[in-house]
């Protein structure tokens, strides 16, 4: 195998776009792909439309169920300290974590790529900069910064209930400080990829007719890293949604909002595994596992799709 | 005397023959080796069926395109093929003892003793977080149950036997160049005075100058030592340099084979002749390549017949239908093509060859 | 190991802890409420005087850049870092000091016994690949790996302590509890210590076998294993002195970047078990917005992770001699 050009797909030429639904149909394929995919498939029809599922969203003023009672006939499964109905708030809960971690998603990879792409384009200076900072955000613990940020921007912003698709401003702040720490491994990603694509013949002829750089970035390196993007992706949503229940467990969710994580902190300080009330942090803990599990599936499978020199192995 | 004869008078002075070994066998008897590999389900016949002899002090060259088997073989013969691949028939005698059948404890004892084997690329093959010294040390610690003072001891003699002055033995790999790196793992190869070291393409990956510092230093051990080599290449000149014999492989299966000079000379079977026209030729007149047209078959279907039968420019009809039988003429050459069928003179028939003599 | 290896890797780490310190003070300018509440707040009748000497102190009046923030580096750097808005009267360092032991215990046995674990399991693993072990660890190693720690915590404690009753439900130590001799207050510190520690443990192990899995397939796919073979050694042999030394490469390497996810994951661990590190003085510090406390913890925790990752880098300059140069 020859160094150079060890790339994973023939250039497609700037305009034309990436014919991304085929990723789809190979991902579909597989096994585990499959799998995945039902299962994020399944929990985005619950986010997107909970009411049709199981109607509004209960409040302590809604509720009508018996305090902390176990799974029955008329609760599936049980009821929490508010009487409220479990099976509503995790449905509902549902649309809240995947919408917090799609926006999450989105605003992460926007930063990775932008700073990928300039980086590995530009290179010099800039590119040592950017990867100066890029660096430090994979090294410190970038839970504990969101964990700062994110009462100090709530504060700045102000608590009103404004709302953002759908979604209240204190939980859009979790959207934002997500974004802004968890870039750096995306970046990392997409330098590398955008370094190997600057080193390829096209690039160059683009030069010779005269583009200038931001057009080369825009119509020749972007549409060659979307695949690489779209896989990568995947796997921030997971961790997004990691990350998102995680610093709502620690109390910085919305219990007007709930979201899967805003639930267990719930569970938790009510003392639910003390009292042996499992159906309060079981089933929202299930949705948990079970939605990162696909996304850590799919994101494997698309990685193993994209880079055939893994096939084969293992 | 020739150099093999020399090297196989000291062979014999110099070495214990195994306990089980059958008094009076050859050294090593290749006999209708097949290996096949299973990939995604399908066969892939490898080596379908190679027989060949190697005698005590003899280099044996074996030359062919990508593909066609001959590392499968290499690999067959110490028993190191991977973990897809198995050998399905045939036998390999070793003095006389079999080694396709035995299990792989029982081959252990002849592993590096009295085979051994040199890669080709030799950076991964030597243990990049072991100096070199160390890594020459383990099997005579390992294997001859030699202490480790001793072993180092002995493994500073082999790098200077190789031409590594004894001190660069404290390196790592990664500190030496590539050609003292394929001399180190040559020395790798010697530690437990085996009978046969087999080079898997040894100087492939060197520069012209340091190819030929280490055929050189391959036939020097072979006298000096009493080594048998088996040397696996696609580079024709190594083999014409350095090796007694040839065996032209071509996908599985043993075109042509017999002395070097014979059969570099005059070759019989269309594909030896097309391979030694294929080689550029530094001293001859400019004449465009002769390419061979087409590509090696598909060994998970070979052709019925003859394998080279689709791409031959002499190809008959019973050469898509019948294997050539393997006939051996007087100069010790064996070919298994029907152009030359039990009974016949053996003289070769020249291949047409598209030739344009003059300036290009 | 050469110098300048060495020297390149303290250099890093040291300007990515000035970096740390440089957000610190970022967040120190930009917190709602003036910069005096977290250098005097707690001090009952501070007078003008005293007010204007820690303004001095502190370079308050000095332009913001570079002054303030040299003062401020070499306040951080001799443990000065303001008083608690929640704690009267104490220092971040005093609250601090308090909570510490509780957590490097808990993380840093969790950590030893997770990659003595996971190494071996996975090594385990990949030298018998498609076997028992491997199939039904590489499963419960991916579920694992898709489960936030304090889900986990919850479980067990639901399991093993609510349900079996073998161990205590939260805490270090039983509150009020008398104990008579050394041995009876340590043992009832390790009945405590079970659970949290088992999660930990649990969290950490699947990754590091799947990660250890796959460095020893690999490797045991290179030449030289071949070659190892090929000289007749002991398949024990070719494991423990070819393949392992290869392969704990990459899984230093990726032990030391996880350090970093991993501390979230130990915060929340002892918020479910009430155990009393730093994890729970972060949450507790967060809801009471006592900001220099809260700046503390990640001062100190982002300092101990890159000291970790350069233990790591100098581990392994030692294993790997190809960096040394």
């Amino acid at each position: 195998m020859t160094a150079a050009g060890a790339s994973w797909s023939p250039p497609i030429p700037a305009g034309r776009r990436a014919g991304r639904f085929d990723l789809l149909f190979r991902l579909i394929r597989r096994p585990e792909g499959a799998f995945g995919v039902l299962i994020l498939a399944t929990f985005a029809a619950l986010a997107l439309a909970p009411e049709l599922f199981v109607g509004p969203l209960q409040t302590a003023v809604t509720a009508h169920g018996t305090r902390l009672s176990p799974p029955s006939a008329a609760f599936p499964l049980g009821t929490d300290e508010l009487r409220r109905d479990m099976l509503n708030l995790t449905v509902h809960g549902a649309r809240v974590s995947m919408a917090i971690g799609l926006l999450a998603t989105l605003v992460t990879v926007f930063i990775g790529a932008v700073v990928g792409i300039v980086s590995g384009f530009v290179g010099g200076r800039v590119d040592a900069v950017l990867m100066r900072i890029t660096d430090f955000f994979l090294v410190i613990p970038t839970f504990v910064l969101a964990l700062i940020l994110t009462p100090i921007i709530r504060d700045l912003v102000g608590s009103g209930s404004t709302e953002i698709l759908g979604i209240r401003m204190t939980l859009i702040v979790i959207v934002i400080v997500i974004g802004i720490t968890s870039w750096s491994s995306t970046a990392r990603i997409i330098r590398s990829q955008t370094l190997s694509l600057k080193a390829r013949a096209f690039v160059d002829r683009a030069r010779v007719i005269g583009a200038g750089s931001g057009h080369i970035m825009r119509r020749h390196i972007l549409p060659n890293v979307i695949n690489l993007i779209v896989a990568n992706a995947v796997l921030v949503f997971a961790g997004a949604v990691l990350t998102e229940t995680t610093l709502s467990f620690v109390g910085l969710g919305d219990p007007f909002q709930p979201s899967w994580g805003q639930l267990l902190e719930a569970a938790r300080s009510v003392g639910a595994p003390g009292l042996g009330a499992w159906w309060y942090f079981v089933p929202p803990g299930v949705c948990i596992v079970l939605v990162v599990f696909a996304f850590t599936l799919v994101g494997g499978a698309l990685d193993d799709l994209l880079n055939p020199k893994r096939r084969g192995r293992g | 005397m020739t150099v093999a004869a020399r090297s196989a008078a000291v062979g014999r002075e110099a070495r214990a023959l195994p306990r089980l070994a059958v008094p009076g066998a050859p050294l090593l008897e290749v006999d209708d080796l097949k290996t096949h590999f299973r990939l995604a389900g399908e066969v892939v016949r490898a080596v379908d069926g190679v027989t060949f002899r190697l005698d005590a002090g003899e280099a044996l060259g074996i030359a062919g395109e990508s593909g066609c088997g001959k590392t499968t073989t290499a690999l067959s013969l110490v028993k190191l093929l991977p973990a897809n691949a198995s050998i399905v028939g045939g036998a390999i005698r070793l003095y006389g003892i079999d080694l396709a059948t035995r299990s792989e404890t029982a081959i252990r004892r002849y592993r590096w003793r009295e085979i051994s084997i040199v890669f080709q690329g030799a950076m991964n093959a030597l243990n990049p977080v072991a100096r070199v010294r160390d890594q020459i040390a383990e099997p005579i610690v390992e294997r001859l149950g030699i202490d480790a003072r001793a072993a180092r001891r002995r493994a500073g003699e082999l790098l200077e036997l190789v031409g590594i002055p004894r001190a660069r033995g404290s390196a790592y790999p990664h500190e030496l160049s590539g050609g003292m790196r394929q001399r180190a793992m040559i020395a790798m190869a010697l530690a437990c005075d085996p009978a046969i070291v087999i080079g898997d393409e040894p100087t492939t990956a060197l520069d012209v100058m340091v190819q030929a510092q280490i055929l050189d230093l391959l036939e020097r051990l072979r006298e000096r030592l009493g080594l048998s080599l088996i040397l696996i290449t696609h580079d024709l000149s190594v083999i014409a340099e350095t090796c007694d014999r040839v065996l032209i492989m071509y996908a599985g299966w043993v075109a042509e084979e017999g002395p070097v000079a014979q059969v570099f000379g005059r070759p019989r079977h269309p594909y030896t002749q097309k391979l030694l026209a294929a080689f550029p030729n530094i001293q001859a007149d400019r004449r465009t390549l002769d390419v061979i047209p087409g590509s090696p078959p598909d060994l998970r279907m070979p052709p019925p017949g003859c394998r080279f039968a689709p791409r031959c420019p002499l190809a008959m009809a019973i050469c898509t239908e019948v294997v050539p039988p393997e006939v051996t003429f007087q100069d010790r050459v064996r070919v298994a093509c029907h152009l030359y069928p039990p009974g016949s003179p053996g003289e070769p028939v020249p291949v047409p060859a598209d030739v344009t003599v003059g300036p290009a | 190991m050469s110098g300048s290896y060495l020297a390149r890797r303290f250099g890093s780490a040291l300007f990515t802890i000035v970096l740390i310190i440089l957000v610190n003070f970022i967040l120190f300018r930009a917190l709602p409420g003036s910069p005096e509440r977290v250098i005097l707040r707690g001090t009952p009748n501070v007078t003008p005087a005293q007010l204007e000497a820690a303004r001095e102190r502190w370079g308050l009046n000095d332009p913001v850049f570079p002054d303030q923030f040299v003062a401020f580096l070499g306040a951080t750097v001799s443990g000065d870092l303001g008083y608690s808005f929640v704690a009267r009267g104490q220092t971040v360092g005093q609250v601090l000091g308090q909570r510490i032991w509780p957590t490097v215990i808990l993380f840093g046995l969790g950590e030893l016994v997770a990659i003595v674990l996971g190494l071996a399991l996975g090594a385990y693993s990949g030298w018998r690949r498609g076997g028992p072990v491997d199939v039904v660890g590489n499963g419960l190693s991916l579920v694992l790996y898709s489960t936030p720690y304090f889900l986990l915590g919850m479980a067990l404690l639901l399991v093993f302590a609510t349900g079996l009753r073998w161990f205590p439900t939260f805490g270090m130590l039983t509150a009020g509890a008398d104990y008579p001799d050394i041995w009876a207050r340590l043992g009832d510190f390790g009945a405590h210590l079970v659970l949290p520690l088992a999660t930990v443990g649990l969290g950490l192990v699947g990754q590091y076998a799947i990660v250890m899995r796959s460095s020893i397939v690999e490797t045991l796919s290179e030449d030289y294993v071949t070659t190892a073979r090929g000289m007749g050694l002991r398949e024990g042999r070719i494991l423990r002195h070819h393949a392992l030394p290869n392969a704990l490469l990459p899984t230093v390497s990726l032990i030391a970047i996880n350090l970093g996810y991993v501390v979230a994951g130990a915060i929340t661990v002892e918020v479910v078990f009430n155990w009393p590190g730093l994890g729970t003085l972060a949450v507790e510090a967060l809801t009471a917005r006592d900001y220099p406390v809260l700046q503390g913890v990640f001062l100190l925790l982002s300092v101990s992770v890159v000291l970790a990752n350069l233990v790591a880098d100098l581990v392994y300059g030692v294993l790997d001699p190809r960096v040394r140069t």
